[in-house]
């Protein structure tokens, strides 16, 4: 079944923090773990990996990605995509490319996440297709 | 979101979800198929899914009514939108820490 990619999702902060700063928290493994994973293992070049785990009650999510472009402290941009199937946004599917500006003093961070598959949904069992229910499937299975 | 993740976490939880998948069951009956859980911890589940909007609870005299509300998990791109709005709000608080410590660290040298 094709996959059709949904509209990109587009988020911009502004955080009271120099780029530098902020750009640290996208490519140190021990700054992920203070805002995004539970574990992180980061190779922040073009091609290196973007390893992390994010935990949910104790059930663990591989999130296996490489970072596409590195560019202290303006630019980075990495695939986003899980082990777990049960997601349904597998490894190198999809991309969040961030790009931080300075701004008051601070920094304006836009995230822009692209290439989520839609997902499909059939009439009789509309959303157990989608990912969380899935998961739960899964899971109870 | 973070609601939701946690109401499915716990494995009895999703055992609910699914009995009452196919078919509408009373309370009771969802009960029954838990020798080693107590009827108020079975009521708790029922209360923590019913709030992440995962059951829906109808009442018919006496009795309460249970079905799963499939439609309550929502679609990948709100799941993943609104973590980021979470995420990145935590990130916005560490950076801004960060900041501040360097600073401190700055006029001390």
């Amino acid at each position: 079944m094709p996959t059709i990619a949904t509209e990109p999702i587009i988020k911009e902060i502004h955080v009271d923090a120099q780029p530098e700063t902020v750009f640290a928290f996208f490519t140190e493994a021990d700054k992920l773990t203070r805002w995004l994973a539970a574990e992180a293992a980061t190779d922040p070049r073009p091609g290196g990996i973007f390893h992390q785990t994010h935990r949910v009650e104790g059930v663990d999510y591989l999130l296996r990605g490489e970072f596409v472009e590195v560019d202290p402290p303006h630019r980075v941009v990495f695939t986003w995509g899980f082990e777990n199937s049960e997601i349904g946004v597998g490894p190198g599917i999809s991309t969040v490319e961030v790009t931080l500006t300075p701004s008051d003093g601070g920094t304006h961070l836009r995230l822009v996440h692209s290439g989520l598959p839609e997902q499909a949904r059939s009439a009789h069992d509309e959303g157990w297709d989608t990912e969380l229910g899935k998961l739960v499937r899964t899971l109870a299975a | 979101m973070q609601e939701l993740l946690e109401a499915i976490a716990e494995p009895r939880r999703r055992e609910i979800l699914r009995l009452v998948r196919s078919e509408e069951l009373p309370a009771g009956a969802i009960a029954a198929n838990f020798a080693d859980v107590t009827r108020p911890a079975i009521s708790q589940h029922l209360r923590v899914l019913r709030e992440a909007g995962l059951l829906a609870e109808r009442r018919e005299g006496t009795r309460r009514l249970y079905r799963a509300r499939p439609e309550g998990f929502g679609d990948l791109r709100e799941f993943v939108s609104e973590f980021w709005d979470d995420r990145l709000e935590v990130l916005r608080r560490e950076a801004e820490t960060e900041q501040r410590r360097r600073h401190h660290a700055d006029h001390r040298n």
